[in-house]
């Protein structure tokens, strides 16, 4: 096995506020691993430093094997990321077919017919603005959008984020498939719980430092670590 | 009647100007000063190339100079100051504006040179219409031909498609793999086209002086808040609308007739200060 994504000793800024003290996390090929944390830990700036949107200012980024810290966001995507970013950031002034003519074409197997075989409500609604679907509509089109990339490491950063839990499942399940399809997939989730089911490893992300790494199905197990490292608690 | 189609046919190079300031508003978040110049350029271009390929080869060929020049200003000059403070590249056109006049002072002499059109263009159609020369229905068609092109680009093709979607999210495009630095060049080419083309069109009715440029940006600027900042038909709107309304101004009190302009857009920011089709919650 490779790594599809090495991220070594990152350290992040917005402004002068120092967000991320040396973050590192690797992603091997076709693996699913969950990034988890409470809000504002840095799940969404460790995300946005991969995509060198906010670029870290030390450490490095490696996607297969090719350090691109710091690199253009579409040398980024185009080498092989599929991006869903937090709150979906639909063109919501734009239909959904328009949309999906956004991303530059890659081959592969997705393209604009077979994303909308995966999401016949997506063609159902290729005609309606981005800004008038549902938000699991809106989350089915975040990651079409990515798909036609088709990338070989999956980016989700909070995909579950006020949805109903049965739109969850759904979600789920494509991401899962999306695994089984051979995709590397990251996925970033306030809902430990819901990730861990999903996941082979897991880390921990606490006010910007890793605080956790390992198996996922361990961290899942150990309600005490789950409680003190995710702050979230079993019910969900 | 005659003095409202005089206030028109300015109104589209007002139009035609705001058109191009606006997708350059839009998806470079710059405000161009140096737009008129560009303008200006064009008609001096197609002044200087009219007498090797004529009239219409200079109305194609001109605009892609002053596109050439400008996909320069915008790679050396403009790109670096991306993402800063908008003040840094409004300063940086401002004085680009004047660096270029005095160049086009210095290249064409101070004086207006006369930019001769073909005379079959030239002749009034009728002697009761006889505001009404060829040329000014050329002007008007070239207008709408283009003006639809540009609309029928932004509509149905990937990279106006993508101009449309950088204008409300530029961040998120670049993450899906759009590369932002071809389009914003390619953004900025086309709204210097919109603008060369104007100088040359504004120059075969209007005459060529080094400042026609500087003239028709303030009334451009007008015409983006009066038709809404963000919208590009409020853009072609508002300039037909004070165009118009400036022409009909000066032929019953001719000394209001520039400061109409802007008694308009006091009124439209009073009462709608979204401009009249601009997006809702960007000023209010």
């Amino acid at each position: 096995m490779s790594a599809v994504l090495e991220i070594d000793g990152v350290h992040t800024y917005y402004g002068k506020s120092h967000i991320l003290h040396g973050v590192s996390l690797k992603v091997e090929e076709g693996e699913l691993v969950a990034l988890l944390g409470r809000n504002g830990a840095g799940k969404t700036t460790t995300m946005r430093s991969v995509m060198s949107l906010t670029p870290p200012k030390a450490g490095s980024v490696k996607l297969f094997g090719r350090d691109l810290t710091r690199a253009s966001p579409h040398k980024i995507a185009v080498s092989g990321v599929g991006y869903v970013p937090e709150g979906r950031k639909i063109f919501g002034h734009m239909s959904v077919h328009e949309n999906l003519q956004v991303p530059p074409e890659i081959s592969g197997p997705w393209n604009i017919e077979t994303v909308y075989e995966l999401f016949p409500r997506l063609y159902e609604r290729r005609a309606s603005k981005g800004g008038r679907l549902s938000g699991g509509e809106q989350e089915m089109l975040a990651i079409a959008r990515a798909l036609l990339l088709n990338p070989k490491l999956l980016i989700l950063d909070e995909p579950s984020q006020g949805l109903a839990p049965v739109i969850v499942q759904e979600v789920m399940r494509t991401i899962a498939r999306m695994k089984k399809e051979g995709m590397s997939v990251l996925l970033v989730e306030q809902n430990a719980m819901l990730a861990l089911q999903l996941a082979d490893r897991a880390y921990v992300l606490a006010d910007g430092e890793m605080v956790y790494s390992g198996d996922a199905a361990t961290l899942k197990a150990d309600k005490a670590r789950m409680e003190s490292l995710a702050g979230v608690s079993h019910a969900a | 009647m005659y003095s409202a189609f005089n206030g028109l046919i300015v109104g589209i190079f007002y139009a035609l100007m705001a058109l191009g300031l606006s997708l350059i508003l839009g998806l470079n978040g710059v405000i161009n000063f140096a737009h008129g110049t560009f303008m200006a350029l064009g008609g001096y271009l197609a002044f200087t190339i009219e007498p090797y390929v004529g009239f219409w080869g200079s109305l194609i060929l001109a605009p892609f100079g002053a596109v050439v020049l400008g996909l320069l200003v915008e790679r050396i000059l403009i790109r670096p100051l991306y993402g800063r403070d908008p003040l840094f590249s409004l300063l940086l056109t401002f004085g680009l504006a004047m660096i270029m006049e005095d160049l086009i002072r210095t290249i064409w002499g101070s004086v207006g040179q006369p930019f001769a059109l073909p005379n079959y263009l030239n002749t009034p159609l009728s002697a009761s219409l006889f505001f009404l020369t060829g040329y000014r229905l050329v002007l008007i068609a070239i207008t709408i031909l283009v003006t639809g092109a540009l609309f029928a680009v932004l509509r149905y093709t990937r990279i106006g498609i993508r101009i449309r979607a950088g204008n409300a999210d530029l961040e998120t495009i670049s993450a899906m793999g759009v590369n932002i630095f071809f389009l914003r060049a390619a953004n900025f080419g086309i709204g210097i086209f919109l603008a060369g083309l104007a100088g040359i069109l504004a120059a075969g009715q209007l005459g060529l002086s080094p400042s026609i440029g500087s003239s028709l940006i303030m009334p451009s600027f007008v015409a983006i808040i009066v038709g809404g900042v963000g919208s590009l038909i409020g853009s072609v709107l508002g300039g037909l609308i004070i165009g118009i309304a400036s022409g009909i101004t000066a032929a019953f009190f001719p000394v209001a007739q520039e400061v109409v302009i802007y008694v308009i857009m006091a009124v439209v920011l009073v009462l709608r200060p979204r401009g009249l089709l601009g997006q809702e919650g960007l000023f209010e």
